[in-house]
């Protein structure tokens, strides 16, 4: 599997990461040497088997639904960046115009 | 009093109920030796309140549990209310959790005091240490040497004598490849054992805490008080932790599986050798073996390195530079925000496995790669399940090799390998020990037993009557 530039462009985009242009073909390069070892699933007839995305197949544990939240706002908005009177700030996200 | 620090926690727990020695004695002289060897790099933080709590706890009329005053360290991913957790990351590097894990919550409520919290590859990707945003930890037999990652810091803390057991996770690997680089002993217990809360994610289908100590008995001890159902965690088991220190030291029937293939596709001829030869050592000593076949565990790697990304690129979402953690400078509007924050916050490793993750899930990619890799994944854990039909554990080396070099392996994939031995375990959700078995020059190797689903007490008794024919855990 080929990692060409557009390719690369796109998953950095989807992840929100900016890789230097410095960096780009040494990535680019590891990149294609792990999905190079990852197509070796492709040796494997896989047609009938159910994909498994729990080690023990168990459903997931629901609690009943009755308030149990001890939320301590101003403790948590201690680790924000930038927060006032309760809520998280970030750039503006609307045009002025 | 200073060799105290390299008794066994068995040994300690003896001296402290009677009154031989007392916890404040035992954590100054671990706080003395963390100061010695604090080049070895194993510590992000050290508890300022130690020496505090010690005292406090002497004064305690009654012990309220086994462990109580016993000195301990945590891998600096799991959460400690009111101290920094920093996950190895510059983006955690000022991040206070307003909360504890309940790993950390049960050893609390067991009255350990917590020197302090260990370092880590950054967001436990790694297999050598070295992409702690916090600098590389050394190994304590030999500071050339990596201490494998990525529990590296609370491997070598335990090798060192810093604590008397520590905590670690366990995602591919990263409790078992650095016990087994440290010679010391390293358990991942079955996935859902151990409680997740507060424990930060790295691949969720995969990441399990458990512990480094000394034997395996230290171990067992260790590894009980942490297990157990929690509520706040939808994948906990709901079943009963079993007496474990009981269980180890029983008298218990084993068959041990020896996945025969495997064992002859070793390349390193001194692994191979000193396998077969603590195999032998055990059928001699009264155990069997039996050679059993564990079909597609070789593709337990490439399915790994998409399932492990994917939750990944997933998990690491929530590193937008708005709600906690690092944020870039002067942002100019949102998206320069995200984007700067996440660039400038994680490393490499994690970035790389970011973009891998990302693309698996992508369009037109997602059934080619998840969902293939979990049907590999779901055909691994059917040939576990076989194998346990007929055999108690299963045994197979740790690595491939011994502690290498620090920064000798440079290509990420022959990295990924360090955790060929360890991953199939991951994938089935099985638990699995790594115990020293001998020495490659002067590095220790490492023997893995594997259970079956919640059979941790199994895998802890085969691996003490090993450490009772042998002195590497010494």
């Amino acid at each position: 599997m080929k990692i060409s530039e557009d390719t690369l462009k796109n998953i950095s985009l989807l992840s929100k990461l900016e890789i230097e242009k410095t960096m780009k073909e040494k990535i680019s390069k590891e990149l294609e040497s792990i999905l190079l070892m990852v197509d070796q699933m492709n040796e494997v007839n896989t047609d009938k088997v159910k994909p498994m995305s729990h080690p023990l197949n168990e459903a997931q544990n629901l609690r009943e639904d009755v308030i149990a939240e001890d939320i301590e706002r101003d403790e948590y908005l201690k680790n924000a960046p930038q927060s006032d009177e309760g809520y998280y700030l970030s750039p503006k996200v609307i045009d002025q115009k | 009093m200073n060799d105290i620090v390299s008794l066994s926690l068995e040994d300690q727990i003896r001296l402290l109920e009677k009154k031989k020695i007392s916890s404040y004695e035992l954590t100054s002289s671990y706080l003395k030796n963390i100061e010695e060897k604090k080049d070895l790099n194993c510590f992000i933080s050290i508890n300022e309140n130690a020496l505090e709590q010690a005292e406090i706890i002497d004064d305690l009329k009654d012990r309220k549990s086994l462990i109580q005053g016993i000195p301990i360290a945590h891998k600096d991913i799991f959460c400690v209310k009111g101290q920094k957790t920093t996950c190895g990351s510059k983006m955690l590097k000022n991040f206070t959790s307003p909360y504890s894990s309940t790993v950390v919550e049960k050893l609390e409520k067991s009255q350990t005091i917590m020197l302090g919290k260990t370092n880590m590859d950054e967001f436990a990707m790694g297999s050598s240490n070295e992409t702690s945003f916090f600098g590389k930890v050394k190994n304590p037999i030999n500071s050339l040497k990596s201490p494998g990652g990525s529990s590296g810091g609370s491997a070598a803390a335990v090798k060192a004598n810093m604590c008397a057991f520590a905590t670690g996770t366990d995602t591919g690997g990263s409790i078992r490849q650095p016990a087994s680089f440290c010679g010391i002993t390293g358990i991942k217990p079955t996935y859902g054992r151990v409680s997740r809360w507060g424990m930060i994610a790295f691949a969720s289908s995969l990441d399990q805490a458990g512990i480094f100590a000394k034997s395996a008995l230290d171990s067992a001890i260790a590894l009980e008080i942490i297990s157990g159902f929690d509520e706040k965690d939808s994948t906990s088991i709901n079943k009963e932790v079993p007496n474990l220190k009981n269980e180890t030291i029983s008298k218990m029937e084993h068959l041990i599986g020896v996945p025969k293939k495997i064992i002859e596709n070793i390349e390193d001829e001194n692994v191979k050798k000193n396998f077969l030869e603590n195999i032998n050592l055990l059928e001699k000593n009264g155990f069997k073996t039996k050679d059993i076949d564990l079909p597609f565990l070789e593709y337990s790697l490439p399915s790994y390195y998409v399932i492990a990304p994917a939750e990944c690129s997933a998990n690491l979402s929530r590193y937008d530079g708005i709600k906690f953690g690092y944020r870039c400078e002067n942002p100019k509007d949102l998206e320069d925000l995200y984007v700067r924050t996440r660039s400038e916050g994680f490393g490499e490793e994690v970035k790389k496995r970011i973009l891998i993750g990302t693309y698996c899930l992508s369009a037109g990619y997602f059934d080619a790669y998840y969902i293939k890799a979990q049907k590999i994944r779901a055909m691994i854990t059917e040939s576990f399940k076989n194998a346990f039909k007929n055999v108690s554990v299963i045994a197979m080396p740790t690595c491939s090799n011994e502690a290498f070099d620090l920064d000798s392996i440079q290509d990420p994939v022959k990295m990924y390998e360090q955790d060929i031995y360890t991953i199939p375990a991951n994938l089935a959700g099985l638990p699995a020990i790594s115990i020293p078995s001998g020495y490659k020059k002067e590095m220790p190797l490492g023997l893995q037993f594997i259970g079956n689903h919640l059979e941790e007490g199994k895998i802890l008794n085969i691996s003490h009557e090993f450490q009772k024919l042998t002195d590497y855990h010494v």
